[in-house]
């Protein structure tokens, strides 16, 4: 809701009609001539070569799987292999005009595009940067392998490191690109540009999205590819990822010197949606059947004026597809993308090999296959007389070589030994515990001095909640908790130029809740932006940025929303540290603020969601000082963090860390939870703004003579139990409580560690009181639903230790 | 079902109180409001009230009794429940906790009544249980002395509630302490509890030296008259039963000898008071399998040699076998404890309070002794007093060594005495 944008009803009134661009369809003619200029003969055949290995690779997995043997050699492959033959055309014509610097992000059927894509960089690159890669990759793992059989030439020795390293992934090697934790659906190796491979349907679009935000934003070289399937384009986070990358802003705001911008940053991001478009979104089929936009390039139509210079393209034509990739090339790089093709082109093999193809006839396998693309350019080539037969033969017989040797090094468990449990290969491997004042060198792009800033205003006010004397000070002359955290922030987006902040109501609004008042006037309008209210773009675009080295912080003003991003947090945010094997880093604060007073999907604390998927840093500070402390930590980190932040505690002084809020930089210890209040006899350990709840019950117990301790949580992954357990010990009695609801609740786990670790020493059970298992009823009861201080005293009183003099509200702490 | 009443918290600053009396009896019908006992704070006397409706079942504490605030004192049966409960009444719940410190303290949990959720038993209710125990074993005002001196020697503890006037425990109440358990064979390490008579020797050893000033004085004496009156006895006619007499016999009718000379000596500190003993009551330490217990020889001054050496021999062999009486082990005014026969050369003895001075005895050996111009080998006794320097100085412990080297040195002459 910039000011600058005016919304005239004279405009928005008036009549017309709406004109959508043409958009061509396998428009490309092909001139075998001009061809043989533009390209020439080598590339041309290497062309065919780059195919063919994608070819056999496939047959090869093919028959492993189905047959257990290729070309003598037995082995039992038991993950999943979704092969691409009859796609390779589509592979190798798009990855021909890529440089290392493009990125592609792909689907479970992306071996044929890492293959391609890793070919053309290999083709490309010097022979001294190639080894360079391969020695420092893994520490040289994969080429120790590879020397001992490959030829001496390094375009030769990389072919063969590509082909095993990414055997190795697909069967579950330590050796793997990555270390076999991705396997067949996930395989990537980022120094040739080939980016994560998605198990989600159309999970790379946002990613690949965020990849080029990130590009954008950093002024960084290449564009970005999705190649995501035809099926995709029924899911939502691809639709949310393209109305992003077409966001008007790009244009509209972006750069110019009187937004504060540097030449370059101005313009849509350089993403290219590739939907590999082969008919079947498993045995759907889009086209006639699941969807009905009959051609899948006509939906570009309805996302900008440009219809995202859609086309429809052979991709059982590799020059068709180069040339497109070409094209569209100029487009993005002049940032005025995105672009939409619609590849068209067939998977002879099923879906899987389990994959009887009942839903499709013989017939039209049989259609496909007369027009194999592998078939139609060996005649081309050889009609053209840019090879004879016997070149191409003798290339095969070269390809099933290379294939042959990697199939022995990759089945073999004594070159290629997996990942070890009991040596605790996994555990390490699911977060990079870096940390990092800085992604990148530069200065960081501001439109003030940081002394100019809100914070010299901020740093004026009290920090903690009394005086000296013991007397509250003034509410609006003391720090905040929002203000806690806005600190964090202008501290972080003056440290490191990566540093981006966006999601609902950001910029000029200032957060929704104030967070990030202030902010507008320090940064340029890249730095912090407005997403679309698209919760799984906001997040997956946040994962792409970070993996492609930048820090992000994204919002989703309420906690609920998460829903809308779930895919995003628990299978792309959660997962791409460990599924790359330690090759990528997420430096990715996603916050989220627990509501309340708005009812039923407006007032839910999910931390226990984002507490079972592992993978996430899970924090929820409940004072001032761990909202700073912990922000500062969080954003210095190189993990991807939810940060749960409350609305009930938005407006709160520091009142527990004596001294408050300290004004220059500092972090909590990552893990440990805070010691409130120091008791005897009962110990309550509370998640998030609870603790208010937990310190008042403490209060009362005093008075009727029982001492409890109060501990605060803080953090919910990593979590070190050893303070609460050793309170538990001392107390004998334990009871946690959150506004979670109570059935599922994280406090579950946590108690039966407590019981665990404190059990001889417990004198009653260990007990958690959540909110009710109902939806939040409306602001004026909520009182019935969150845990209120009598519930902690009732939850004491009737199952730990009658309180004497204690007179229970209620009967039962029964959940339900 | 039977449930249990607390004692309130009856003021801000009250821990405890003292039972005055039961207003209810077991058997009597209550109501919600009905004064069921008076408690006695540190300033007033108060009523508790009972909190529930039904038939008084059982007093879980008695008069005189210092319970803590919350501890349970009665229970009483409100009339509900059903067969269940009943059942789960008689295998009441224990939480671990309450079970861990049962365990430690030797609590049987069986016999207590939980005050937690559904009847469980919790800490609470052991640590109640244990605190009366305590109070019954320890407090003056609830044994008679002879029971109080028998449960401080160790061997016997106190069940409670005691069968004499207001509950006191006479020694008709006294049973016999458990017999420490043998701990298995191992060649490893062995953990044996601290109890029994071991922790009241640790308890006492460690009061000694935290509440007394220990000084000891070290001194030989000529011990050749001593040994050749023995060789004597040795020699004696076997029918007059003197031959078992032994070398510590004779130094302790020495000692019984020398004492009365020496009332400083020959007394104990209690609290402010220094208590002067014109009798001496000897003790002397013995090692039995049990640990280290010091008989006491009454009016061991009065005694003949044979009478003191027979004393001696059947103090000792009791207390070896554990048939020694409670009074034999109490009121001793000066204790004799001696180590020569190990080869010791001498030690440093811990008093035994509340008496003033200890006399620790070593071996003999020979000392060179100047006799004109020559120099001679003399058999000596090493003699070390420990003396509680608050009541004692230093040269009223010597005079007295001095005054037993040299009555030592003229044994035969005492003998005269």
């Amino acid at each position: 809701m910039p000011k600058s944008l005016l919304i005239d009803p004279a405009d928005m009134r008036k009549r017309g009609t709406l004109h959508a661009p043409e958009i061509p369809l396998n428009a490309y003619v092909s001139d075998p001539v001009a061809e043989a200029l533009k390209y020439g003969s080598t590339a041309l055949v290497r062309m065919y070569r780059d195919m063919l290995m994608i070819r056999e690779f496939e047959t090869m997995l093919d028959r492993i799987k189905k047959q257990g043997e290729y070309e003598g050699v037995t082995y039992e492959h038991r993950g999943p292999a979704h092969l691409s033959s009859g796609q390779e055309a589509a592979a190798v014509g798009q990855a021909y005009h890529l440089t290392p610097d493009d990125l592609i992000f792909g689907s479970h059927r992306s071996h044929g595009e890492i293959l391609a894509k890793s070919l053309s960089a290999i083709h490309k690159m010097e022979a001294v940067a190639l080894v360079h890669v391969m020695e420092r990759y893994m520490d040289g793992d994969i080429l120790r392998v590879v020397e001992d059989y490959s030829d001496s030439t390094e375009q030769g020795l990389a072919i063969d490191f590509t082909l095993y390293g990414a055997l190795a992934e697909i069967f579950a090697r330590k050796n793997g690109f990555n270390r076999g934790l991705g396997g067949s659906m996930h395989a990537f190796f980022p120094p040739f540009g080939v980016m994560p491979n998605n198990a989600i349907v159309g999970g790379s679009a946002d990613i690949a999205t965020g990849a080029a935000l990130f590009k954008r934003i950093n002024r960084k070289p290449g564009m970005v590819i999705a190649n995501i399937g035809d099926a995709s384009m029924g899911c939502g986070p691809t639709w949310e990822a393209m109305m992003f990358s077409a966001m008007d802003q790009f244009h509209t705001l972006w750069g110019g010197p009187s937004l504060g911008g540097r030449d370059g940053v101005k313009g849509h991001p350089p993403i290219l949606f590739n939907f590999m478009n082969n008919f079947y979104g498993m045995g759907g089929q889009p086209k006639g059947e699941t969807m009905g936009f009959d051609v899948l390039a006509r939906v570009a139509m309805g996302v900008n004026p440009s219809g995202m210079h859609a086309e429809r393209i052979d991709g059982f034509n590799p020059l068709a597809v180069a040339d497109a990739i070409e094209r569209k090339r100029a487009i993005l790089e002049s940032g005025n993308g995105p672009v939409l093709l619609d590849t068209v082109t067939y998977r002879f093999s099923g879906h899987s090999p389990s994959d009887a193809s009942s839903y499709r006839d013989a017939q039209e396998v049989k259609l496909w296959q007369a027009q194999d693309a592998l078939v139609q350019f060996a005649e081309y080539l050889v009609v053209n007389g840019h090879a004879t037969t016997r070149v191409l033969e003798q290339l095969h017989a070269e390809i099933k070589g290379r294939v042959l040797l990697a199939l022995r090094a990759a089945s073999s468990d004594h070159i290629s030994p997996r990942l070890n449990s009991r040596t605790g290969d996994i555990g390490p491997l699911m977060f990079s515990n870096q940390y990092k004042d800085r992604m990148a060198a530069d200065e960081p792009e501001v439109l003030i001095p940081q002394s100019a800033s809100r914070l010299t205003q901020l740093h004026e006010k009290h920090r903690f909640a009394t005086d000296e004397q013991g007397a509250p000070n003034p509410k609006l002359k003391t720090l905040t908790y929002a203000e806690a955290l806005t600190e964090a922030m202008i501290h972080r987006f003056y440290q490191d130029p990566t540093m981006v902040a966006y999601g609902e109501e950001n910029r000029d609004w200032g957060g929704a809740f104030g967070v990030y008042r202030g902010l507008t006037e320090c940064l340029p309008y890249h730095r912090l932006f407005n997403a679309p209210i698209s919760e799984g773009a906001i997040v997956g675009t946040g994962v792409g940025y970070a993996i492609s080295g930048g820090r992000a912080v994204v919002e989703l003003m309420y906690c609920d929303f998460m829903g809308r991003a779930g895919d995003q947090i628990f299978n792309q945010m959660a997962k791409w540290q460990s599924m790359s094997g330690g090759m990528l880093q997420m430096p990715l604060v996603l916050r989220v603020s627990v509501g309340s007073k708005y009812g039923a999907q407006h007032s839910q604390d999910w931390s226990s969601l984002c507490a079972h998927i592992p993978g996430l840093k899970v924090f929820f500070p409940a004072t001032a000082y761990d909202a700073k402390g912990m922000l500062n930590l969080a954003l210095r980190g190189t993990d991807p963090v939810v940060f749960f932040e409350s609305q009930r505690l938005y407006g709160e002084p520091e009142r527990y860390v004596a001294g408050g809020v300290p004004r220059d930089y500092y972090e909590v210890p990552l893990g440990e939870p805070a010691i409130r209040r120091t008791g005897d006899d009962v110990t309550i350990v509370t998640i998030g703004a609870t603790l208010t709840v937990a310190i008042e019950a403490a209060r009362d117990l005093a008075q009727l003579g029982i001492s409890a301790e109060v501990i605060d949580t803080r953090f919910i992954n990593p979590l070190n139990y050893d303070t609460i357990i050793a309170s538990v010990r001392k107390t004998g009695r334990c009871i946690l409580a959150s506004d979670a609801c109570e059935q599922g609740s994280f406090l579950h786990t946590m108690a039966t560690h407590i019981t665990r670790a404190a059990f001889d020493q417990l004198d009653g059970p260990v007990t958690v009181v959540g909110a009710r298992n109902w939806i939040t009823p409306p602001t004026e009861i909520e009182e019935l639903f969150f845990p209120q201080k009598s519930w902690l005293l009732d939850a004491i009183d009737d199952n730990i230790l009658p309180i004497p003099g204690y007179a229970s509200v209620r009967t039962s702490m029964e959940p339900r | 079902m039977p449930k249990p009443i607390l004692l309130p918290k009856l003021g801000n600053s009250v821990e405890s109180c003292l039972v005055a009396a039961w207003l209810k009896q077991p058997g009597d019908t209550v109501s919600v409001g009905d004064a069921i006992a008076s408690v006695e704070t540190d300033k007033t006397t108060v009523e508790v009230v009972s909190t529930l409706s039904g038939t008084l079942m059982k007093h879980l504490v008695d008069v005189g009794d210092e319970v803590p605030v919350f501890a349970p004192i009665a229970f009483i049966d409100d009339g509900s429940g059903d067969a269940e409960t009943a059942t789960t009444a008689n295998a009441p719940a224990v939480s671990p906790r309450a079970r861990h410190v049962a365990l430690a303290q030797g609590i049987e949990v069986g016999a207590l009544m939980g005050s937690g959720p559904n009847g469980r038993i919790i800490e609470r209710d052991v640590l109640a249980a244990q605190m009366a125990t305590k109070s019954a074993e320890t407090d003056a005002k609830k044994l008679t002395p002879v029971a109080r001196a028998m449960v401080e020697s160790g061997h016997y503890v106190a069940s409670t509630p005691g069968s004499g006037q207001r509950g006191t425990i006479t020694k008709h109440d006294l049973r016999p302490a458990k017999p420490e358990p043998t701990a298995p064979d191992s060649d490893e390490v062995q953990t044996v509890p601290l109890a029994g008579v071991r922790k009241v020797i640790a308890q006492r050893m460690r009061a000694s030296l935290h509440t007394t000033a220990q000084l000891t004085l070290n001194a030989f004496a000529n011990a050749s008259a001593m040994l050749a009156y023995r060789k004597q006895l040795k020699a004696s006619d076997e029918a007059l039963g003197l031959r078992d007499i032994t070398l510590n016999d004779l130094l302790m009718f020495a000692v019984a000898r020398t004492l009365p000379q020496f009332p400083e000596v020959n007394a104990t500190l209690e609290g402010d008071t220094i208590t002067r003993s014109r009798g001496v009551h000897l003790g002397f330490a013995v090692d039995t399998p049990r640990g280290l217990l010091v008989p006491v020889i009454r009016n061991a001054h009065t005694r003949t040699l044979a009478g003191l050496a027979s004393d001696a021999r059947t103090c000792a062999a009791a207390a070896r076998d554990g048939r020694i009486a409670p009074d034999q082990l109490t009121a001793g005014t000066f204790t004799v404890s001696n180590l020569g026969q190990f080869g010791i050369e001498s030690f440093t003895p811990i008093l035994n309070p509340p008496q003033v001075a200890i006399l620790g005895v070593g071996g003999i050996a020979l000392r060179p002794v100047q006799v004109d111009d020559e120099v001679r080998f003399v058999p000596h006794l090493s003699l070390s007093l420990t003396i509680d320097h608050q009541v004692l100085d230093g040269a009223i412990g010597a005079r007295f060594l001095q005054g037993l080297a040299r009555n030592i040195a003229v044994f035969d002459l005492l003998l005269a005495l």
